[in-house]
């Protein structure tokens, strides 16, 4: 029997993170998972509009739940930029995958303002599932 | 929040300390801890130095009388203030918990206190564009731990806005080198 | 009365009115967000703001001021977080309200109530204004000197931060105010063979340095604030009801805003507390407080811009700053050239007329803005704060330049920055030391010639009917702290409050 494993979702309140929560939670149902839902902050701003307060973090645990997969939210703040953030929790939780949501971006749009995603799927060790959100 | 409002009107002044105290809890989350009583002290001696310099300097100027004041009375009035206070504050200060620690993070102030010698020294030898983007990239890079691509967008930006406000804008003029 | 329509003729120049825009607005920004308040903002924009007429320049800095006190409610109620000290009284009820879902009426009653406090305010300021300034014209060097000194210690004892350490930072300020050349004996004073320190030091550089960079250095050091997730607006307004159940809080936060605004060192933060207090007192539900009670907004929020509106009132009439804001219009206007005190409104009505009516307008203009532009700001605040540090930064150091393009004028204001951060650090406030920084000369000058006056025997300040009231209102003030700290010693430390608060200037 193998020990429990789990998988760390990114999740974001747009279209792209639910992408990211749906396939996140389809595989944790497959094959038994437990879930970390990670939502924290951007570090050193006032203001984040892609945190989510209680009320929408009890709502992802509750779909989390009647999908049959046990989920928490995490949401304090781990590092200075996102890769550092997912190293530390998917190394805390010894995740076997980690989910995020990738948006379609043009090569010029991501030369400008820069690609989270893309610095991810470089860097991250752990193995990465990119899901991109319906046409 | 605020569910420790269990306590309906008392006095008047019971509800405002209350309410003050409320505040002030709101208002710590985010400082640093307190620093002890040697901030304190340290800060009444030097106060209290600051009179007797104050004083010494004011006494050598000059009293005069109070029918005729000479140039040091008034400073020296001050400067005895100062020191009565600052003898108060040795005596009563020592509890207060109104200071803040330095910490690892005081650097930062410090470097950005650097920067601005620098640009100061700078400026009339190579005018402000350049200094502006130094200080700017410092700020933004190694004190606000902003990306390679963040810093050089927003200094240029800010600097050339900068030009345009100052020399154009609003025509003062700056020493400047293009 | 006439002077009183064209202040209206003045206003409504377009450079004017555009000016007026401009302040309200950039109030409204930086009272929404943490960090700088309207005191330190004045006094970075001050060198870029006296290059313009002098009518728009000062309607502009009084824009920012009373315009902060709407943008600071922004952030009370979406994010739990005060953007001005005035504010952080809404934050209990405001909030609750937001997590209900009625942050829209929270808002809408804040903005309802900010407005008519503040219109109240400057109607009452219009009628007592020029009662106030004629009565003061026959005052004599003794009665400005125990005005002055009034003040001062009011600001010091009422104001924020421990009153022993608010009184050392204000007498030092004095004792800056003396560097350079004595008028009376032409003799040389603290300035140790220096060429620049001869003429004094320039109280915009000194302001500059002691609220700006200082401000901005104390910035620098990381905080660890949380970062806040805003709170959605869905509806805009309030309904009727909840107007009616406001509108006697507005009417009574409006009463106390206008009162304690009036007092040197009161002002906004203090009227929001009582104004909430009050309300608090007198309801028949006080349990509601906290939780959502929609007087809990209304209340502090009239109050406020009550009290900001009715400071202006005894700088415009006696020339006296009630806090650090005015302070920096003081110096603004002494840099114009105009020397405020109750000459004036005769001197200058349309300067006078002109600022006051754009107050009106001012408020007219934020009533209708300050909804409208709630996602905007939302949106503002969303850029790091790291990023505008450099921003402000580079404003500072290039407008204190300006202002007689000297270095020496930028390395006195960085001595300033430094001065001002330590005392930070150690729990004093910098206010006190600029507003008796500010007052220093008058003060001074207008106690040796009075000394002059009565030959020497300070005995004369008494003997004269006003001065010697004043000086008694002065020993009251001296000692009330010290009766009320006996009375009140297990009272949870106010003076941390208050020190706390002043950080969100």
């Amino acid at each position: 029997m193998t020990s429990q494993t789990t998988i760390v979702i990114g999740y974001v309140p747009s279209p792209v993170g639910e992408a990211a929560l749906e396939a996140g939670l389809a595989e944790a149902a497959a094959r038994g998972d437990d879930v970390v839902i990670l939502n924290s902050p951007r570090r050193r701003s006032t203001v984040d509009a892609e945190l989510i307060d209680e009320t929408a973090s009890d709502e992802l645990v509750a779909r989390a739940a009647a999908a049959g997969v046990t989920a928490r939210v995490d949401q304090s703040d781990h590092g200075d930029d996102i890769v550092e953030t997912f190293t530390r929790v998917a190394a805390a939780a010894s995740a076997r995958l980690v989910v995020i949501g990738m948006r379609r971006r043009s090569p010029v749009g991501k030369l400008v303002t820069g690609s989270d995603a893309q610095r991810l799927l470089l860097d991250l060790d752990v193995p990465i599932l990119a899901v991109k959100p319906p046409r | 929040m605020s569910d420790e409002h269990s306590r309906p009107g008392g006095g008047r002044g019971d509800i405002l300390a209350e309410l003050e105290a409320e505040v002030a809890h709101e208002l710590e989350e985010q400082r640093p801890p307190a620093g002890g009583p040697a901030y304190q002290v340290a800060a009444a001696l030097v106060t209290l130095a600051v009179g007797v310099l104050g004083a010494v300097l004011a006494y050598g100027y000059g009293l005069g009388s109070l029918r005729r004041p000479g140039p040091g009375l008034w400073p020296f009035v001050i400067s005895t203030a100062i020191i009565a206070l600052s003898v108060v504050l040795l005596v009563v200060g020592r509890k207060l918990t109104d200071s803040e620690q330095f910490s690892r993070s005081s650097v930062l102030p410090l470097a950005g206190l650097v920067t601005f010698v620098g640009f100061a020294f700078l400026l009339p030898v190579i005018g402000f564009e350049i200094p502006a983007l130094l200080l700017s990239i410092v700020w933004l890079r190694f004190l606000g731990g902003e990306s390679w691509r963040s810093t050089i967008a927003v200094s240029v930006g800010t600097v050339a806005a900068f030009y345009a406000l100052f020399l154009y804008g609003l025509g003062i003029p700056l020493p400047h080198l293009f | 009365m006439d002077a009183f329509l064209d202040g209206f003729a003045v206003v409504s120049q377009p450079e004017n009115l555009l000016y007026c825009l401009i302040g309200v607005l950039i109030g409204m920004l930086i009272g929404v967000l943490p960090g700088l308040g309207p005191a330190a903002t004045m006094a970075i924009l001050l060198p870029i703001v006296v290059t313009v007429d002098p009518v728009a320049a000062v309607i502009m800095l009084a824009g920012i001021y009373y315009g902060a006190q709407y943008g600071g409610t922004i952030t009370s109620v979406l994010l739990r977080l005060p953007g001005e000290a005035s504010s952080v009284v809404t934050v209990f009820d405001g909030f609750a309200l937001a997590k209900q879902g009625k942050a829209g009426t929270a808002l809408g009653v804040a903005a309802i109530g900010s407005f008519v406090g503040a219109t109240f305010s400057i109607i009452l300021l219009s009628l007592s204004a020029p009662l106030v300034a004629s009565w003061a014209l026959d005052f004599g060097p003794a009665e400005y000197a125990a005005l002055a000194l009034l003040g001062v210690l009011l600001i010091a004892t009422i104001g924020s931060g421990h009153p022993v350490k608010a009184l050392i930072a204000a007498c030092v300020g004095l004792l800056f105010a003396t560097v350079g050349r004595d008028s009376f004996s032409n003799a040389q004073r603290f300035s140790f063979d220096s060429m620049q320190l001869a003429d004094g030091l320039d109280f915009v550089v000194v302001a500059m340095g002691l609220f700006g960079v200082a401000e901005i250095l104390y910035n620098l050091e990381e905080r660890h604030g949380k970062v806040h997730v805003p709170a959605a607006v869905n509806n805009i307004w309030p309904s009727r009801k909840e107007l009616k159940e406001a509108s006697p809080a507005i009417g009574r936060g409006s009463v106390i805003g206008f009162f304690l605004g009036v007092l040197p060192g009161g002002g906004a933060v203090m009227a929001s507390l009582a104004a909430y207090a009050t309300e608090k007192r007198i309801s028949k539900t006080p349990e509601r407080f906290g939780r959502g009670a929609i007087e809990g907004v209304a209340a502090p929020e009239s109050a406020n811009n009550a009290a900001a509106t009715s400071s202006f009132i005894p700088l415009l009439t006696l020339g006296i700053p009630a806090n650090a804001s005015m302070a920096m219009l003081f110096a603004a206007l002494l840099v114009l050239g105009i020397t405020p005190g109750p000459q004036l409104l005769e001197e200058r009505p349309d300067l006078f007329w002109g600022v006051v009516n754009s107050m009106y307008i001012g408020n007219v203009l934020l009533l209708v803005l300050s909804l409208p532009l709630v996602g905007i700001f939302v949106r503002i605040l969303r850029v790091r704060p790291a990023i505008l540090a450099p921003i402000t930064a580079l404003i500072t150091i290039l407008g204190v330049y300006t202002i007689n393009n000297s270095t020496f004028d930028i390395f006195v204001m960085i001595a300033f920055g430094i001065v001002g951060y330590l005392m930070k650090k150690v729990g004093f406030e910098p206010g006190p030391m600029v507003l008796a920084f500010v007052l220093g000369a008058l003060l001074e000058n207008n106690v040796r010639r009075a000394l002059l006056i009565f030959d020497g025997d300070p005995t004369g300040f008494l003997t004269r009917p006003i001065s010697g009231t004043i000086l008694v209102l002065f020993l009251v003030a001296a000692l009330f702290p010290i009766v009320q700290a006996v009375r009140h010693r297990r009272v949870a430390t106010p003076d941390e409050t208050h020190r706390r608060e002043d950080s969100l200037r």
